[in-house]
Formats: structure tokens, sequence, C-alpha cells
């Protein structure tokens, strides 16, 4: 053994002690601590776990989409939704699973995967199931349903195709000055919406040339309603 | 300073304890992401987009605007601050996607890419996948086979996200059938002109209108800056013109170069082929030639009936066997050398080569010869030029740029010494149009431009520094006239500026009077003549302005004839509309092109709706000084 001088025998004494005081506190922090890694880690590894497995179900969903498979889509879109609900691939098989029954004219199913969406989703992908869940129950006339999917606060970009929404099915209603306050509302959404990203004129430009095509749509709407109303 | 360290052991230690920690679970990356982040064109949730990346993206966007538009592209068109904000958004909308994938795992497994990149058609021979095509196409992209497949995931990661959201996007039935109403709506109408020329007459202006006007809009009236230019072109083409060979020289490089004039003998000789298939076949094909040479010997004048009748070469059979003029090595080794030793005339016995059996006719010699000189006299005359200005270009340049500096007073020494004609131009303006800087010929040259709008080129009246405007030529100018930036005297517009107010006042009256006839009709007091009934759709389109149709539209028809009235192009234009339709019965066919259409406008709206959420979920910055720092150079 190495022979220490003084200084360091009693630095070693004092290292000691300090242990004796301190080192079971220290063991269990670095316990709890790795404890709390390892389960974080466990999680992170369950979730991407899951994602993968979703993600081959999701593909398969997307080839049947392509070829038009609807018996198939409708089976990976179920598989997706029931094993994988928590995964973010449920959504967005749901969304393209509904836009695909759309188109084989299977409007009800399709409505269901939306309104799963819509209670399911999260942020943005929620308010797309809310929104289109809404048009397809607007369909089926049961206006009062749809515009409860289209009641509450949706994120920031939709405010717009919202308030749109709203006064096509209020239009079908035949309430016309409803519909026209919803569809000024979308407008007046459109036309601040570049303020929302803080930016200046140039910002403003590009984006009220970039949704052109949609509010020249909106102001045929208005226009459409007459003049009665000034 | 160790002593405080053993002072402040425990704070130390908690010091320690806190920076290793990052390290242990995060790496070392997670302090070096943070660093430098000042001069970053764009933040976005944390991440950055350099400045680099976006000059990258920036080139690459010019590249495919110049493939798409040619000539017609000029890179002035990308320093527009919009297109620039344009490609800087479709950045940070790829990130996001980015972000926003990454945040809900998605990812591709090996299977999906692997499938993907089989079904590359170009990677694929004889419809299936050649692992030597895809090594040969990622060298040529100069990525590695990690480095590729990398990438296409990330792709097709984004794919599942943007095609789940866009491509999910439709419209209702019951959607897209009022909007087919709304489109397919038509008005018939009767119109009215009340033209405002009818009330050219009465108008009557006031000088201290014209005055007034003139005070008011002075901008209107601006002249800005002006120059008229001197300039001399010192270019490799002018020195061209100017260079001289002597006819000794064009004889030393003719002898020097003989070989290049070369030409090495040429033979035409036409054949009969039986092809040879494998071992087996070889026997029997051998045979058949050798029947064939006997026929061909028996009767030599009948080589190229012959041919015709069993050559085996498609290529030449039709042709009696002709093959044409050959150097060689064109054709395969047996077969050559028994063409080039035989005579004219001379028939060969069965030659064997790869393809199978020949039997080969002579027909024709051209013996090796060197071509005389005065047969490529222009072309080594043109060379030995080449060579000269290219040579007097690299040290006439030179002293060009000394020269004109040197010299700063006039352009002519310059031009006297390397014989150069000054040119003058009309007058110029510092910001031209760019259809204007196509007029400007060789000064549409942003660096000439700025040189010749400085203060040395205008107050000190010096030469320009020598620019170079395209590969090989030099240009410098001066100037030769200056205006200052001016406001029109009142005088010289007197004249256009009551013109203007005239039509105004006119218009006016004409709108004045357009809106009376208007309250009239609305009161039921209909006594004008209307022209004959027209029709407007919002389908068809097209045949009334804008701002017309919409008036039109907007129209409250409760109750027909109801009239409305617009302004077009200074007169007042009332409208009668009789008759308001909607198709009866909505076309099934019709409404599904309709639910398309409109199903893709939606796409594209809920794709920027979800990219504004994203937009607002992830923090994005966008520093504008560096986006607009290029464009306000060149203002």
């Amino acid at each position: 053994m190495a022979t220490y001088d003084l200084e360091e025998q009693e630095q070693l004494a004092e290292i000691k002690a300090w242990w004796k005081q301190y080192g079971g506190l220290i063991t269990n922090l670095l316990t709890a601590a790795a404890l709390v890694i390892l389960a974080w880690q466990g999680w992170n590894w369950y979730q991407r776990n899951q994602a993968a497995q979703a993600g081959v179900v999701f593909n398969a969903l997307q080839q049947a989409v392509q070829v038009g498979d609807s018996q198939r889509v409708k089976a990976a879109s179920g598989e997706l939704l029931e094993k994988f609900g928590g995964t973010a691939y449920a959504p967005l098989g749901a969304l393209s699973a509904a836009k695909a029954m759309v188109e084989a004219g299977d409007a009800k199913t399709a409505k269901l995967q939306l309104i799963w969406v819509a209670e399911n989703g999260k942020d943005e992908l929620r308010d797309l199931g809310r929104l289109r869940a809404a048009s397809l129950l607007s369909d089926e006339k049961e206006f009062e349903q749809a515009l409860k999917q289209l009641e509450g606060e949706s994120t920031p970009g939709f405010a717009a195709r919202f308030a749109e929404l709203r006064g096509d099915i209020l239009l079908a209603q035949g309430k016309k000055g409803e519909a026209e306050t919803a569809y000024q509302k979308a407008m007046s959404a459109l036309s601040s919406a570049s303020e929302n990203n803080g930016a200046q004129k140039v910002e403003q430009g590009w984006q009220l040339q970039s949704n052109a095509v949609q509010r020249e749509l909106l102001q045929q709407k208005i226009d459409s309603l007459g003049e009665s109303k000034q | 300073m160790f002593d405080s360290v053993r002072n402040n052991k425990k704070i130390v230690q908690i010091f320690l304890g806190l920076i290793t920690l990052p390290f242990a679970f995060w790496g070392v990356d997670s302090y070096v992401r943070n660093a430098g982040v000042g001069d970053d064109i764009a933040k976005v949730g944390g991440t950055k987009i350099s400045v680099q990346q976006f000059e990258q993206a920036l080139r690459e966007r010019q590249d495919q605007m110049r493939q798409t538009y040619g000539a017609s592209f000029k890179p002035e068109m990308m320093n527009v601050p919009e297109v620039r904000l344009g490609i800087l958004n479709s950045m940070i909308d790829q990130r996001l996607f980015m972000l926003e994938a990454e945040k809900k795992k998605l990812y591709v497994q090996d299977g999906a890419l692997r499938d993907v990149i089989s079904k590359i058609p170009a990677l694929q021979e004889d419809g299936k996948f050649s692992m030597e095509r895809y090594e040969s196409a990622l060298r040529s992209q100069g990525m590695s086979q990690p480095q590729f497949e990398a990438k296409l995931r990330q792709d097709l990661m984004l794919q599942q996200l943007i095609g789940a959201v866009a491509d999910s996007a439709f419209v209702s039935t019951s959607q897209s059938e009022a909007m087919l109403r709304l489109q397919a709506e038509e008005r018939q109408f009767g119109e009215f002109r009340v033209s405002a020329a009818q009330f050219a007459d009465k108008v009557s202006i006031e000088q201290a209108a014209v005055q007034k006007f003139y005070d008011d809009n002075k901008s209107k009236f601006e002249v800005p800056e002006q120059v008229k230019a001197e300039f001399a072109v010192l270019s490799l083409d002018a020195l061209l013109k100017q260079a001289t060979v002597s006819e000794a020289e064009l004889k030393s490089w003719y002898e020097s170069h003989k070989d290049k004039f070369a030409q090495p003998e040429e033979r035409r000789a036409s054949h009969i082929l039986i092809l040879a298939n494998g071992e087996s076949d070889k026997a029997k094909a051998k045979e058949k030639a050798e029947s064939l040479l006997k026929q061909v010997q028996a009767a030599p004048a009948k080589f190229a009936e012959l041919a015709r009748q069993s050559s085996q070469d498609p290529g030449s059979a039709q042709k009696g066997g002709d093959l044409g003029f050959f150097g060689r090595g064109m054709m395969v080794k047996p077969f050559e050398d028994t063409v080039f030793a035989q005579k004219e005339g001379d028939i060969s016995g069965v030659v064997e080569s790869e393809f199978g059996y020949h039997i080969i006719k002579l027909t024709g010699i051209k013996a090796a010869k060197v071509r005389p000189m005065e047969d490529v006299r222009s072309e080594i005359e043109a060379e030995l030029k080449r060579q000269t200005a290219t040579r007097k270009f690299a040290e006439a340049a030179e002293a060009f740029s000394n020269m004109v500096y040197e010299q700063s007073e006039s352009l002519q020494p310059a031009a006297d010494q390397f014989k150069l004609t000054l040119q003058k131009s009309g007058w110029i303006q510092k910001d031209s149009a760019p259809q204007a800087m196509a007029a400007l010929g060789p000064l549409a040259n942003e660096k000439v431009l700025s040189a010749l709008f400085s203060q040395d080129a205008l107050k000190d009246k010096r030469n320009t520094e020598a620019v170079e405007i395209a590969p090989n030529t030099l240009l410098a100018a001066r100037v030769v006239e200056h205006v200052p930036a001016s406001v029109k005297p009142f005088e010289t517009v007197k004249a256009d500026v009551e013109k203007l107010l005239r039509a105004q006042e006119a218009a006016a009256l004409a709108k004045k009077a357009g809106e009376e006839s208007l309250a009239e009709l609305k009161q039921g007091k209909d006594a004008l003549s209307w022209s004959p009934i027209k029709v407007a759709s919002r389908l068809k389109g097209g045949q009334l302005p804008p701002p017309v149709m919409r008036s039109i539209f907007k129209a409250d028809t409760q109750k027909l004839p109801a009239y409305v009235g617009a302004e077009q192009g200074g007169d007042y234009v009332l409208y009668k509309i009789v008759k308001v339709s909607q198709p009866e019965k909505i076309d099934e066919a019709a409404r599904k092109q309709m639910q398309a259409e409109y199903g893709a406008i939606v796409a594209k709206e809920d794709l920027s709706a979800y990219l504004s959420g994203l937009r607002a979920r992830y923090q994005v910055e966008i520093n504008a000084s560096m986006l607009g720092a290029e464009a306000k150079d060149q203002q």
C-alpha cells in the first residue's frame, strides 16, 4: 500500500466521514434517478415499438387506399384504432381511411372514423377530424350535431376553415343571416392570418397571395347571399 | 486555486455532477447544438436553418426556374423579397413536418424502404430491380448507400404525414352541390352604357385645379437621375477580328501538324455472312459457307445477288452485301486482316470471325493521303488567330484595366491603344425595370450601373473600372451627360394633367348620371333602351371584368327585374337583370367533377391550416434582416 502524507490522510478521513454521513442519501438519490431514467427509456422504447408495429399496418392501409381496396382499408384502419390507438398512426390512418370510404360511397364508416379522430386525436389532427366529421354530418342533415363538432376552440390555423364550414351548414339550414355572419368571420380570419404569425408586410403579401383562391370562393358565397342585408 | 476548490468542495461537486449529467444522458451535442445562433436565417422549434442551407435551396430553385423558363429567366427574379421569403417559408414548412413527424415517432420500416427502392423504374433492368444500376445511380449522385437510404427514409416519413393530412381532404356531397349551384347560376341581363365621352364638353377645368393637382402629386412627375455614358468594350472577339497570321506562320504550323491532316487508308467491301451460334452450329455453317463460296467462284459477277439471297447480315444483305468504306480498327480482326490484304476485285475464301463465316469481296480502295494545305488553310488560320487573340487578350485585359484607371479622365487613349470604337448610350436610369435593362445592351450589368452612378463617375467624371461583363469581355464606361433627379416642370405636364382631370371629371359626371338613372329604375321608371339580353355565369366567366361580375351576382334578385350599376373603364354601365336561373337538376357527373376540383382546393386549405398550427406550436423566428440583405444591395 502506498503511504500518504499527513495532509492526505487527513483528507481521506474527511472523505470517509463525509461519505458516512451522506453516502446513503446519495446512493438513494442515484438509484432513484437511475430508476426514473430507466422507466423513461422503457416508456420511450415501448412507444417506439408500438409506433413501429403501427407503421407496418399504416403502410398496408396506404397501399390499400392506393389500389382502392375498401375492404382492406377498413380492416387495416380497424386494427390501427383498436390495437394502436395510442400511436400517431391511428389518427393519420383514420383520416386516410375516411377519404377512401367517402370515395367508395360508404359515408357512414367514414363518419365514424372521423368522429374517432375528433374525440381521440391531438392538436391539428383533431381539428381536421372535427371539420370533416361535421361536413359528413351535414350531408346527413344532422345539422345540430355537425355544428356541435365545430363548437369550442380550434387550433389557430383552423379558425377560417371552421367558420366557413359553419356558414355552409347554417346556409343549408336556411339561416342566411347567421351564415353570412359566419362567412364574414371566416373572411376576417383569413385576412388577419398573417398578423398572427407576427410578420411584416412582405410576409403578409405572400400570405394573401397564397390564400387568394380561398378568399375568392368565400367572397362568392358572401355575395350570393345578396345585398338584402346591407 | 486548488485551495478554493478544496474549500468549496461541495459546491464544486454538485457543479461537476450537474455538468456531467447531460453528457451521460444526452451526449455532447446538447451543448454544441445551441452554439452560435446569431447568423442563421431562421429558427424553427429550436433547430436552425443556416444561411448556407438557404442559399443552397435558392440555387436549386434557380436551376429549376432556369429549366422551366429557359432564356427568359433572369437571376434578378430571385431577388424579389417575396420570392425569397416564399422559398424560406417552404423550407420552414419542411422542417416543421420533420419535427412533427419525429415527435409523433413516425418511422419507415426497412421492408417498406426496400419496397420503394426496388420499385424505382430507373433502377430496374428487364422489369426487375438491379443492384448494379442502384450502385451506379448512387455513384453518379455522389451519395453512399446509407446516405441515400437515410434521405429517402426521411422523405417517406414526411410523406406519411403530409399525405395523411392533404390527400385525405374531401368536400361532402352537399358542399359540392352548393358550390356547383353557385358556380353554374346564370343571370340574364341587358346593359345600358352611360358613356363619359358625352360629358367631356360640359367639363371645365380651372387652371387652379390643374396647379393644385400638380402640387399635390409632385411625386408622380418625378424624373429619376439619368446619365448618358460613353463606353468601350474589349473582348476576345474584337481581338480575333484584328488578329493577322502570316503565310510563313501558316506554313510552318501546317508542316509541324501534318499528322492532324492525314487521312488513313479506307477500303470498301461487300460480304456474305453465315451466322454460327455455338460449337454445334459451326460445322453446319461452315459447310454452308463453303458451298456458297463455290457458287461465288463459279459466277463472281453474281456476288451481290447471292449476298441478297443468302447473307445473314441483315444490315448489308439488302445492299448486296455492301458495307461501304471503313478504316482500320472498325471491323473484327480476321475480317480486317483479309480486307486490307486483298486487291480490288478479289474475292476471299471462307473467313471465320466471332460472328460466323464471311465471304468477302473488296470493291474499292481510298489510299491514305494528307489533306493539302489549301484545303485546310482556313481551319489553320482560324486556329492560329484564336491562339494569338487569346494570348493577346490576357495581356490586353490587364493593360486595358490599368489604362482606364490611370488615365481616368478619358477612354480615348485606351480605345486608340486597342483599336476599339467608343460607343454612346442613350439616357440610362439607375433602377431600370428588367425590360428596360434589355435595351441597355452591354451596359446592362449591375456592377457597371452602380459604378456609373457612383460619386467617382458622376461628380469627378472619372472612368469606371473595367468590369468583366461576360467571359473574356471587359467594359469600361464614363459619364458624358448627367441629369440629377428632378420634377418635370409644370408647363410641360400641364396639358396632360388637364386631360387627366377632364377624364376624371367626365367619369364622375357619368357616374352621377348613371346613379340617378339607377335610382329611377329602382322606382320602376324604365325608359332606357337596353342592349340585347346577355348571360353571365361564374362557371363560364370571362366576358365581364371581375368587379362587374361581382356587382351582377351580388344583386338582390328577390324581385325581378333588378338593377345594378358599375364603373367600367371611365363609363358607368347599368345592368338590368331579368332572369336568374339555377340548374334544375344537378348533373351527377358535373357534381363529381366539382367535388374533385373543390376537394383539391380544400386539400390545400387544410394543409396550410395544419401548417399554421405547427407554426404556432413550434416557435418560428425569421431573421428578416438576413433575408432582405441581398435584395437591398441591389437597389
